[in-house]
């Protein structure tokens, strides 16, 4: 497919430059964020939670090509889980990390537990079936009062801290996730390119074909759900741990419709297309904060336009991480 | 090791697509499965690699059956097969359609791939060279990291029995392979098949092309109405008048069709008076 | 006790005949175009507030509606949406007609988010009163009540489905339209104008589930602009349950929930001793939906679909 100037025909001097810029702006952000006012800092820092998300559900949806549309149910299971374990709300405070362990085991088991019955399901069916399921999800947090504190949610929540070092401030839980958006990103590329990315390639894009090649797709698929659940746990906790404050108010199925769009609107199936469309949806909803109701209009449209217009996003799927490297150093 | 067809029958509702079929196939051999449409020929490919449920009957390769089992389970016991309408992973590079083959021996090491660097690119590295050796044979090799969709209509054919061939399969089942290929192509494909015949292997081509058939194949088994009407060499086939029959038809046949037709015209050519 | 049950019942054949309108446009636009309109649930808060728009901004007052601005708030509302369902068809989805599966998908929750945002932005995102369409009156039957507000609603739904039965099986443009959900290719290769049974799809369906906006938003007296998405996905259960494609299965679907869901909900505090109660009862459609899907995915009457049949090509 021949998308966009920055594919493969252009120039090997051109695709560096461009390699460079992309990189430079990066290393720029990364860099100046903590010396911006802490307002500036929570914005960044739920651009880096979205990133997350988007390269959880990334797996399900760019690379596996199923339409999953209760991701935030996973999200919420890491949150709550947070909560529940740092908080007076039960009266425990397990240290961050072990709660991070666990909210990732959770979640794996969540997904597989959905996926088992609904990955035999046909693609329109599934997205449907998931939409239901985050509704559950939404619904029994809203009402099991006793335990989650129902519409009110979870308060108090614990400050986090790694090895005795209180993460807190928006600066800390910034390189929180700084870190974890690294680490995470780098597992899942590398996911991509290993055989069972290759097979999850496959199944997008001939299913009834990858059986025939001896895949056996349902595991490969409960794979991509199971790893994409544990990603959105992850960062449901880490997200409880920067608010420390939890609610149902923050896993309705518009959540879940956002990270889709993000990742349609970046470009399916691209750890980079992933940042740029976070970036387009967190960053400009911020600049247009005068329009607040407008800007939910706004992303309607935008994304009804992008997909008859683009449908393969803004970066294209050819423009990964590897273009970047082999941009900079030649070859 | 024999594929083997034991009274094979496929039924959609009421309608036999195949009848009673029992033969059976020995490597080193190339078989060809004609007759005319609707023969049964892709419904035994099809039954075999296990995208068709096979109502009755049996399918077994060494013994062991095959129907019955889930369809990479199929793949798995060694058979690949190409389809009629080409079906290749579109979006993936030439390469990577012949390296996820390697999904079924490898997945288990995912793990250690991900997470261990070196243990992954020597993985990469080895399936990347196993798929270059099946690319070069059959000429690709220029193509590696094009996507497989890009490719000209006569490559994604040879592409797709590359893919299969990725499998190291023992059974080998081609669904027209030789369909919209010139005749240029159809001569290079022809070559390259019968250079595929090996003493492990066993070919079934389902073909119209009967040049391809007659000089590749060294055996032939004729289908006609679902049923095995004759199995033999291609000399013996084309010496055989059932064969012959089901194919042109008797002289009876064709009294019979144009008995029909007047009786179709009378029967037009009443409604039109009646319009009139 | 037979009060209590004769209740029930008119209440779930209520609210049942609301989903089968609703659950008509899924079925119908699946039928054609094999796609699952997440936007449909907004063309039933459409209706409600384009009866509203209509009933305030031209016949005025209210308070003081006639017969004749209730007629005319309905039918100009229903057929008002009904027009833009098509305007919504022919930019969102029909430029996206030979693109992969998911994609007039995807675009049909931009369209949803967007419809429902701009209904915000116009009206107030707060729940809005809504002027019930039928004098209300209550007469005992047997012990339970029924009001004329419910009668009503039998009727118009009745009316509305047996007029879209009639249309489907015996005009002409109802033989189109199920030429080309039986096989678009075909179709047009026989010069059926396949744009026009579309049109004729993306017509009916919006008109239907506006119908059964205004009569829901009478019927609850109230609206709100987040208000299709619930019913919208029960809708869809309906029309799945009774067999997606199927026009009679959307209506016996909607049926079933309706009274799964209205016996469930009066059962379930009772079978689990109060632990669950009615706030499940959403619960309770998402669960039947997900068990029919798992069971049998091709719904009551729908025909199944074999595995052998379906080619699973890329969705996107």
């Amino acid at each position: 497919m021949s998308v966009a100037g920055i594919s493969s025909s252009a120039k090997p001097q051109a695709s560096r430059l461009v390699a460079i810029l992309v990189l430079a702006a990066i290393v720029a952000l990364v860099a100046a964020t903590p010396f911006l006012p802490n307002y500036h800092i929570r914005v960044v820092n739920s651009l880096l939670i979205y990133i997350l998300l988007g390269i959880g559900l990334n797996i399900v949806i760019g690379y596996t090509g199923l339409l999953d549309l209760g991701f935030v149910a996973f999200y919420a299971v890491g949150a709550y889980t947070y909560a529940l374990l740092a908080s007076p709300q039960l009266d425990l405070h397990l240290p961050f990390l072990l709660i991070v362990g666990i909210a990732a085991v959770l979640g794996m088991i969540t997904g597989i537990l959905l996926g088992i019955p609904v990955l035999k399901l046909r693609g329109d069916y599934l997205a449907i079936v998931t939409l239901g399921f985050g509704e559950i999800i939404r619904i029994v947090i809203n009402n099991v009062d006793w335990l989650t504190g129902g519409p009110k949610g979870i308060a108090r929540l614990d400050k986090a801290s790694i090895l005795g070092v209180e993460i807190a401030r928006p600066v800390e839980i910034y390189w929180l996730l700084l870190v974890t958006v690294f680490l995470v990103g780098l597992f899942v590329w590398r996911l991509e390119r290993s055989i069972l990315g290759k097979a999850w390639a496959a199944i997008r894009e001939d299913q009834d074909a990858a059986r025939g090649i001896g895949i056996n797709t349902t595991n490969a698929k409960l794979a991509a759900f199971a790893t994409s659940a544990t990603i959105g746990a992850i960062a449901g906790t880490i997200f409880a741990a920067s608010q420390r404050f939890v609610s149902p108010e923050s896993f309705t199925l518009q959540e879940s419709v956002l990270i889709v769009l993000m990742i349609v609107i970046g470009g399916i199936g691209n750890i980079l297309g992933i940042v740029a469309g976070a970036a387009i949806l967190i960053l400009l909803p911020e600049l247009l904060r005068e329009f607040a109701e407008w800007r939910i209009l706004f992303l309607g449209i935008l994304m009804v336009v992008l997909i008859i217009v683009r449908p393969a996003g803004i970066v294209p799927r050819t423009f990964g991480p590897e273009k970047l490297i082999r941009g900079l150093f030649g070859k | 090791m024999t594929l083997v067809f034991k009274n094979l029958r496929k039924q959609y509702g009421a309608n036999v697509a195949i009848n009673d079929v029992s033969t059976d196939f020995a490597p080193g051999l190339i078989y060809g499965v004609i007759g005319p449409n609707g023969a049964g020929k892709s419904t035994l490919i099809n039954m075999t690699a296990g995208s068709y449920t096979v109502s009755d009957g049996s399918i077994s390769l060494d013994g062991h059956r095959l129907d019955g089992m889930k369809k990479h389970q199929i793949a798995n016991s060694g058979i690949a097969r190409t389809y009629q309408n080409i079906r290749l992973f579109d979006q993936m590079t030439v390469l990577e359609n012949l390296e996820v083959c390697a999904y079924p021996a490898e997945v288990y090491n995912t793990w250690r791939e991900v997470l261990w660097p070196p243990y992954g690119r020597e993985r990469a590295a080895a399936r990347r060279e196993s798929a270059m050796e099946i690319l070069r044979f059959f000429g690709l090799e220029g193509y590696g990291d094009a996507e497989a969709g890009s490719l000209p209509y006569g490559r994604q054919r040879m592409l797709e029995i590359a893919r299969a061939l990725a499998m190291k399969p023992r059974v080998l089942l081609l669904d027209e392979p030789a369909a919209g290929l010139n005749h240029h192509e159809t001569a290079e494909l022809t070559a390259k098949l019968a250079e595929l015949r090996s003493p492990e292997r066993i070919m079934l081509v389902v073909e119209h092309d009967m040049d391809l058939v007659m000089t590749l194949c060294d055996r032939i088994v004729v289908m006609h109405h679902g049923k095995l009407l004759f199995q033999g060499t291609p000399a013996e086939v084309q010496a055989s008048s059932d064969v012959q029959l089901a194919y042109l038809g008797t002289d009876n046949d064709i009294d019979d069709i144009r008995a029909a037709a007047q009786d179709r015209r009378a029967q037009l050519g009443i409604r039109a008076r009646r319009r009139s | 006790m037979l009060g209590t049950f004769i209740q029930q019942t008119v209440n779930a054949l209520t609210i049942g005949s609301i989903y089968a309108l609703i659950a008509l446009g899924y079925t119908m636009v699946y039928g054609v175009l094999r796609m699952i309109n997440f936007a449909h649930g907004e063309m039933f808060m459409l209706g409600a507030y384009a009866a509203f728009l209509v009933l305030t901004v031209f016949v005025g007052d209210i308070g003081a509606v006639g017969a004749f601005g209730l007629t005319l708030a309905f039918f100009g509302a229903v057929i008002a949406v009904g027009f833009f369902g098509v305007g919504i068809e022919r930019l969102a989805y029909k430029p996206l007609r030979n693109s992969t599966r998911l994609a007039p998908m995807l675009s049909s929750l931009g369209v949803s988010l967007t419809l429902v945002t701009g209904v915000q932005i116009l009206a107030g995102p707060q729940p809005v009163a809504f002027p019930s369409f039928f004098p209300t009156t209550r007469y005992d039957l047997m012990g339970g009540t029924v009001t004329s507000v419910q009668i009503g609603i039998l009727v118009a739904a009745f009316v509305l489905m047996f007029a879209l039965y009639t249309l489907v099986n015996r005009s002409r443009m109802g033989i189109i339209v199920r030429a080309v959900s039986e096989s678009r290719p075909t179709a047009q290769l026989l010069g059926i104008n396949v744009n026009l049974a579309i049109s004729a799809v993306f017509f009916s369906g919006p008109l239907l589930g506006a119908a059964g906006g205004i009569l829901y938003a009478s019927y609850y007296g109230i609206m709100s602009p987040t208000m299709g998405a619930v019913i919208g996905l029960k809708a869809f259960t309906a029309a799945i349950l009774g067999g997606i494609g199927s026009i009679p299965g959307a209506m016996l679907g909607a049926y079933i929930l309706a009274f799964v869901e209205v016996g469930g909900t009066a059962l379930l505090p009772l079978i689990t001793n109060g632990v669950l109660g009615t706030e499940y009862r959403d619960v309770l459609s998402f669960a039947i939906l997900i068990l029919v899907l798992l069971v049998k995915p091709a719904g009551i009457l729908g025909e199944p679909v074999s595995e052998e049949s379906m080619v699973y090509k890329r969705e996107f």
